[in-house]
Order: C-alpha cells, then structure tokens, then sequence
C-alpha cells in the first residue's frame, strides 16, 4: 500500500508578497517562472449571500455589467484591449465571491493592471447595456436550470436545505427577480461590494512582484475605500426530520439528489469531509460507485459535491439512475451506505486511498498559474487567509478514519437530510 | 507589434520506435511531481463495423474490466490507491487510455497500465453489465439538448461516412454487441505498430525507456495499417430539426464541410474561425449576444479529424428566437466571406491567438496530448514550436479565402433541438426540413 508523502510542501509560499493598499485593496503576489505566463485574479467578497429577496441574481447580473465599459475604455472595450495584447478573461460568481481573471503574456500585464482598476474606479452602468445583459442572463438561466435536469433539481434542493440563509436561492437568481434588479440596484450594489476595501487581487506568473505592485499600487491608490457592506443574516433554525421534493419533467430516466447541511469551510471538519467524500464517491473503487453502479446496477453515475462555502454549506449526493430502477430502491441502498460508514466507520486504507488522490487533485490545481491564483483567492476569501491554500495536505494528513466516521455520523444525519427525485414525466 | 512574442519552446523530447514497432515519446520537464503518460491506438470509432457503432468505445472501457493477472475492481483499486486516474475513451480516428499518477508510482502504473491495454481477458459478466450502463448512461446523456444537438449534427453533417456516428454508439448497437465482436475488435486494432505511447513530466528518460521496454516490449500484434479512411463528401443542404417538446431554448448548429488536421488550410482556417466565432470579441459574439442579447453564448470551431472535418456555429436562444439566431449567424458568416476581416481585427484576433497558445502546453496533460496528437497525424514538432509565426503570417485575403472555400454558405446543415411545432415551420426558408423525435437520436 502507497503512503501518501502527506508532508511535502506543494507550494512554497514563502516567496508570496502580500501588501495592503491605503484604501484597503489586498494584493497578493507570487513569481512563478516556468510558463511565459501571467494570471491576474481580482476576487470581490460578495456573492448570493449577501442578497436579497426580490434582487436575487444581482450578484451574478453585476459581473455581466462589469465588461460593458467604464471611463478609460468604453463599451465593448475591455475584451478587444485585452485580445489584442494577447490575453483572454472571463468571471464566475458563487454564492459566497465574484472573480475576474485576466491569463496573457508577460508583456501584457500594465495593460490588464490599466483595465481592472479601470472598471474598479468608474463603471459606467448604463440603461442599454443592463437591458440587454439581462437578457443574456435570462438565455443562461434557461440553459443551466430551466432546461437542464440537475439544475432544476439542485435548485430545489438547496431551497429544502435552507429555510432561512440566503443559500436558499439560486446564484443566478429567480426568473422574476433578474427582470427587476434597476440600474440604481446596480449603482448602489458597484459602491458597496467593488469598492478597493472589498477586494483582493492575485498575481501569479512571469512578472517581478516589486515592480508589479509599484504598478499595481499607483493605478488604484485613487480609488476610495466604500462603506462596510451589511452582515449576512445567520438564523437558520435546525432540521427536525426529512425534507423532499419530487421534480416531474420529460426526462427519459429517473434521478435522485440528496443533500445535508455541513459545516462553514473554517471547520476543522470540512477537510474530513472532503476524505469523507473520496471514500464515497471519488474514483471506480469507491463505496458508492461499486455498490450502486458495480454490484447492484441502480445508477449509472453516483457524485458527491461537497463545495466549501464562508456559512455552513451543503454535501449532497447525486445519482443518475437506470430507466427501469425504482427511485425508492436506489434511495434504501444509498441510506444504507451512508449508515455503514456512520456506524462502522472506513478502514485505514480507504482512507490512505483518499489521501493519495487528494494529493493529486490539490497537484493538479497547482499545476498552472491560473489555478494557483484561484487558489490563493479562494483561502483567503473563504477562510481568510491566503496560505492556506499551500495547507490543504496537511489538513488532509490530520484525518483518520475516526474522523471520517464521526463527520458521516454527524452530518449526514436521516432526521436531517433533503431529498430530491426526478420523476419522468410521460406525455403522449 | 511585440506581443506574446517570444518563441515557443519544447522541453527535450526523446522518440524511439521499439522493435515490436510502438512509437514511444517522452518529454522531459520540471513543475508538479505528477507524470502524463497516453496510449493512443489508431483507428476510433470509424473503425466501428456496421451495425456496431460504439464498438471501439467499449472495448477501451471494457479492457480495465479485467486481465489475466487483475479482475476489474482490483485494477480500480491498485491504480486508486495509488493516487492515480486511468482513462479510456476514443474519438472518431482513435482510442486512447490516459493514465495520470504520482512520478514516484509511474512503475506500478505503467505495468496496470501495459496490462489493460494489451492483455485484457473481457469478462463475459463484466462486458455484458458496461453494455447495460452503458445504454442506460445514454437515455441520461440525451436528456441534455446540447449532447443530442451534437448527435444530431455529426448525423446531418457526415451522414453514413464513418465519422457520422457517435462514439458511444446507438443503444440499439450497444444491446446487441456481443462479447466476440468485442475480442476480435481488440486482437484487430490493438497492435504496437499502430500504437503511440507518450510520457511527460519530471521523469529520468533513461529509466522510463526501460519500464516501456520491459512493459511494452513483448507486446505482439499483427503488423499492417489499417486503410486509411475516405474523404467525406460536402452534405447536402437541409434543416433538421430533432423534436423536444418541452424545452424553453432551442440549441443550435449550422455547419459546413471542413478539413482534415493536416490540410495547408488549417492555420488560416483557425485564424478566420477565431474572428468569426472566437473569443469575446468576435463576430458572432457581437452580432448574437452583444448587440442583440440573443444567447449566453455563441462558438465557431473548424473539427479536424484524419480524412476531413466539419466547420460549425453552436449556439442557443429561447423558442421564439431560434429563426432570428440562425439568421443572424447566417448573415454575418456571409458579410464575412465577402468583405473579409479588418486589419485592427485580424490583428487582435492572431495576438489573441498566439497569447493564448502557451497556455494549452502548460500542464503535463497537455504537453502529452499534444505530442501524441503530432505522432497520430504525422506532424513536426514545427507545428507547435512555430505555430505562431505562422498565424502571425496569415492576411486577410488568405482570411477571407479559407472563410469562402468552407464557411456555410451554399451547402451546409442547421440542426435545431427545440419544440418542432413551433420550429420547424420557421427553418423551412433555410431548406427542406425533417423532424426527427428526440428519442430516435438514441
């Protein structure tokens, strides 16, 4: 049996620079010279979470809005500045952050630096182009959710796990509620959460850090720091007993995702549920695929998401199943699974066996400027702090089957999980 | 103009050929302690005999299902626990098993991976139980409008060539294979002289030479190539649109007749399909979801296989708009081909590409598919190395050429996946229509 080398460092970052403006703009960066290339990622601590009924989406609207011009370069500026230097964008936004990222060659990189700051400093929203993002965001919603099977299920899903958090809706926000969001929503929304104070910018590449956050330093010094964006309400009251929601759609077979509430990514118990899910799910020999898809042949697939996330997330458990197989049937196997590890626990080896693909995962992350970047921004937005990005293997190593057995028992309790099944629906 | 400038460099690449005739390549190169290694075998899907489609697709799943020395479960535990990931999958001119694992473990992994590849025993019970998921894993997969829009497009594009069919076969073909065919396919096609085995990573090349000659060495196959695919002849002009009565958003695809990977064509090609439908900037971007807010999202890609390609546009709007989008595509695609692009464009458009480039080489992955990609088509290392210096030469008139000769203009396919009903009568003025249901895309 393999011994993961649990203790090699992956990434050193004691070559990390990290400076804070006067304005409250973080900036983190690391030469990194093996590629003639450069990632620069701006992350900005908002997300879902820290929206509203009746604006839901607004979060995922706004970074839309963020390529349609500002003072210095105009509409439809941004991308064709870039390009032409040789870069390429785009952004995502979660339920907890929005990020932007810039990859390009070294030569390129005062020029992204004059770009984001920018948009930083002087977004023009203007009533044209929010009309006609919110119609583009309106043609990705039908494309991830309204058209698409696990998207609606997960919507429902995540609307059983949470009552009361903001998790309860969907990043993208309700059909109703993107229709709505205003250009003065909007105005409001850009001095809140992309002031300098709210942000943090990644640069990991070919570059001399010095002279880049001299660069850095003199572009958005001007920018002023915002108002301190209101706390996310925490009230969620505790589950006391099954949820479920059925989905009836024209699919041509069924599905069943189920999901728990975990704990916030600042948990000491988030790494064991991470081996907790590589037991379960992560690879052929798993436990889930070779009883569900192997032995028995109720599923045709079998995944456990188990995202971080700032407040206690969801871990859920999603299967494809067989055209002919009875949702309840392949419920009953799933539940049983689950409470053999949460009673007899995992061996040592299993979790050997996770310890070694996670190594793999977290080299694989590592492996481009860009994932060390998105890296380094997603610690220290979701646990704050930037190094741990390069500890995520000795948190791995500290996990024993103990652990993972008492994580299952905890979490993955039946009085508190929510279950949604897809029903086929026959038409015709 | 400067930018992204610099030549692209290769690590050092050492090429043998054993004497049982496996090409074998291994690049040398610091960063992650993680190796890359890839198997390719010639000959994909096109390969698949008639009334076997999915056939090659099986048989590189069915090989880790079992050897003479390791039953399934056991090969999936060895190579788990090991920190590795096997793969096995093909496409229309190959099969290939990608295997990534620890450098420290690549001895172990190479001997799993030698094992599957070229003793595989196929056991009755294991291939019958593939097929079953298999069949089953497709109603899924066609559920997704844009798998069944892809389906649809090989289907109306190449008709009853061999790249017509998907890879992962039909259910009906799926169901009736039989473990023989599977066997015979295997002692056919998988040969060393027709095999290519990539390494990357930061390897001792003296010591990966001995694993692959004490692994692979004895690997035995009749000798021989396969003949090499026809030409695809040019479709036919029609609309076909696959019927899904309760979507709320029709994908779409209009394409053309392309060109094969190693046409003069190629370099141009992708110059003008990245100002057509690269990129944010680009035409198609501009024209769909920029100016009039009709998608998410809009691409044009040349596919280039061994004996020919396909140009095609994919995008997706609501119902109501699916006429509009396929106007709209078709309009800018012709505006294309006769005006040609404008100097600032084509400008952004080559430095978007060259910028671009060094990040498909930057993992070990990467390298290693692109290695293998040279040794399968047969092409230099200049390929990479000045790939480029040679988007930097294309003009606009060799721009607005490529776009003429394979753009859609005159003969060209539009598939839509959305509620007939209310669809297909808005194609018809973009040529004679079929509906087929969704599910006899299965």
């Amino acid at each position: 049996m393999a011994t993961p080398r649990a203790h090699t460092r992956v990434l050193d970052l004691d070559e990390v620079k990290a400076h804070t403006l006067p304005n409250g703009l973080r900036v983190r960066l690391l030469p990194e010279r093996s590629a003639p290339t450069v990632s620069y990622y701006t992350f900005f601590q908002v997300g879902s979470r820290n929206e509203k009924l009746g604006t839901t989406g607004i979060s995922h609207l706004f970074e839309h809005m963020m390529f349609n011009g500002a003072a210095k370069y105009g509409p439809k500026e941004f991308d064709r500045v870039l390009e032409s230097r040789g870069g390429h964008s785009n952004a995502y936004t979660s339920n907890d952050v929005t990020a932007y990222y810039e990859d390009f060659a070294p030569d390129a990189l005062e020029t992204v630096i004059d770009l984001e700051s920018d948009r930083m400093r002087s977004l023009r929203l203007t009533t044209d182009s929010l009309e006609q993002e919110r119609e583009v965001v309106k043609e990705e919603r039908r494309l991830r959710t309204e058209n698409s099977i696990f998207g609606l299920m997960e919507e429902q899903l995540e609307a059983l796990v949470f009552l009361a958090h903001p998790y309860r809706w969907p990043v993208i926000g309700w059909m109703d509620d993107i229709e709505r969001i205003s250009r003065d929503d909007c105005e409001a929304f850009f001095r809140t959460y992309y002031a300098p104070d709210n942000a943090a910018v990644y640069v990991v590449g070919d570059m001399d850090p010095d002279a880049t956050l001299a660069l850095v330093a003199r572009h958005y010094s001007d920018i002023p720091a915002g108002p301190r964006p209101a706390p996310v309400a925490q009230g969620e009251p505790s589950q006391r007993g099954e949820r479920r929601a059925v989905v009836r759609y024209p699919a041509q077979a069924p599905a069943l995702l189920a999901g728990w509430r975990g704990p916030a990514a600042r948990s000491p118990d988030s790494a064991a549920l991470d081996v907790l899910q590589v037991c379960l799910a992560v690879g052929e020999s798993s436990r889930l695929r070779r009883r569900l898809v192997q032995d028995e042949e109720v599923a045709v697939s079998v995944s456990i998401g188990w995202g971080w996330r700032i407040d206690p997330g969801v871990f859920l458990a999603f299967a494809e199943l067989g055209p002919r197989v009875k949702s309840a049937r392949a419920e009953a196997i799933l539940w049983e699974e689950i409470d053999r590890v949460a009673t007899k626990g995992v061996s040592g080896a299993e979790v050997r066996r996770a310890q070694a693909l996670l190594r793999s995962s977290v080299l694989h992350e590592l492996a481009t400027h860009h994932g060390i970047a998105h890296a380094l921004g997603q610690a220290e937005a979701l646990l704050g702090d930037w190094r741990e990005a390069g500890r995520a293997l000795e948190h791995y190593a500290a996990v024993g089957a103990r652990e993972v057995r008492r994580v299952a028992a905890e979490y993955l309790d039946p009085t508190r999980r929510c279950v949604v099944a897809l029903e086929p629906e026959v038409k015709r | 103009v400067t930018h992204a400038s610099a030549p692209i460099s290769l690590p050092p690449i050492h090429r043998e050929t054993l004497p049982n005739g496996l090409s074998v390549v291994i690049a040398q190169r610091p960063g992650v302690p993680l190796a890359a290694v890839r198997l390719v075998l010639r000959g994909g899907s096109s390969l698949d005999p008639p009334r076997r489609s999915g056939l090659a697709h099986l048989v590189a799943l069915a090989a880790r299902r079992g050897t003479r020395r390791r039953t399934g479960p056991e090969i999936d535990l060895a190579v788990e626990s090991l920190g590795a990931e096997l793969g096995a999958g093909v496409d229309e001119d190959a099969t290939y098993f990608g295997l990534s694992a620890p450098v420290e473990e690549l001895p172990r992994c190479m001997d799993i991976l030698a094992d599957v590849a070229t003793r595989p025993t196929f056991p009755p019970a294991e291939v019958k139980r593939l097929q079953r998921r298999e069949v089953a894993a497709l109603a899924h997969d066609l559920d997704e409008p844009s798998v069944v829009a892809d389906r649809a497009m090989l289907s109306a594009a190449f008709g009853d060539h061999p790249y017509g069919h998907p890879p992962e076969g039909r259910v009906r073909d799926l169901t009736e294979a039989r473990r023989g065919d599977v066997a015979t396919f295997h002692v056919r096609h998988y040969r060393p002289s027709e095999a290519i085995l990539v390494v990357v990573g930061k390897v001792d090349v003296a010591d990966v030479l001995a694993l692959v000659r004490r692994r692979f060495g004895g690997w035995r196959g009749p000798g021989g190539a396969s003949p090499p695919v026809r030409a695809p002849a040019p479709p036919a002009t029609r609309v076909l649109v696959v019927d899904k009565p309760d979507v709320t958003q029709s994908q779409v695809r209009v394409a053309s007749q392309g060109f094969p990977r190693k046409s003069p064509d190629y370099i141009p090609g992708i110059v003008a399909s990245a100002l057509l439908g690269g990129g944010f900037t680009s035409r198609l971007m501009e024209a769909i979801r920029v100016n009039r807010g009709l998608s998410y999202g809009v691409r044009s890609r040349f596919a280039t296989s061994a004996s020919g390609g396909v140009f095609f546009v994919s995008t997706f709007t609501k119902v109501e708009t699916t006429a509009e989008i396929v106007e709209v595509a078709l309009q800018e695609t012709a505006r294309f081909c006769e005006d040609g692009p404008g100097i600032e464009e084509l400008e952004r458009t080559k430095s978007y590409l060259c910028g671009l480039f060094p990040l498909s080489l930057e993992t070990h992955d990467q390298l290693a598919e692109k290695l293998a990609d040279l040794a399968l088509f047969d092409l230099p290392d200049d390929d990479i190395r000045l790939f480029r210096d040679r988007v930097r030469e294309v003009g606009p008139e060799e721009c607005r050429l490529a776009a003429r000769r394979y753009f859609p203009l005159d003969r060209r396919v539009v598939v839509a996946v959305g509620p007939a009903k209310v669809v297909a009568p808005t194609l018809e003025r973009f040529g004679p229509v079929t509906v087929v249901p969704a599910r006899k895309m299965a």
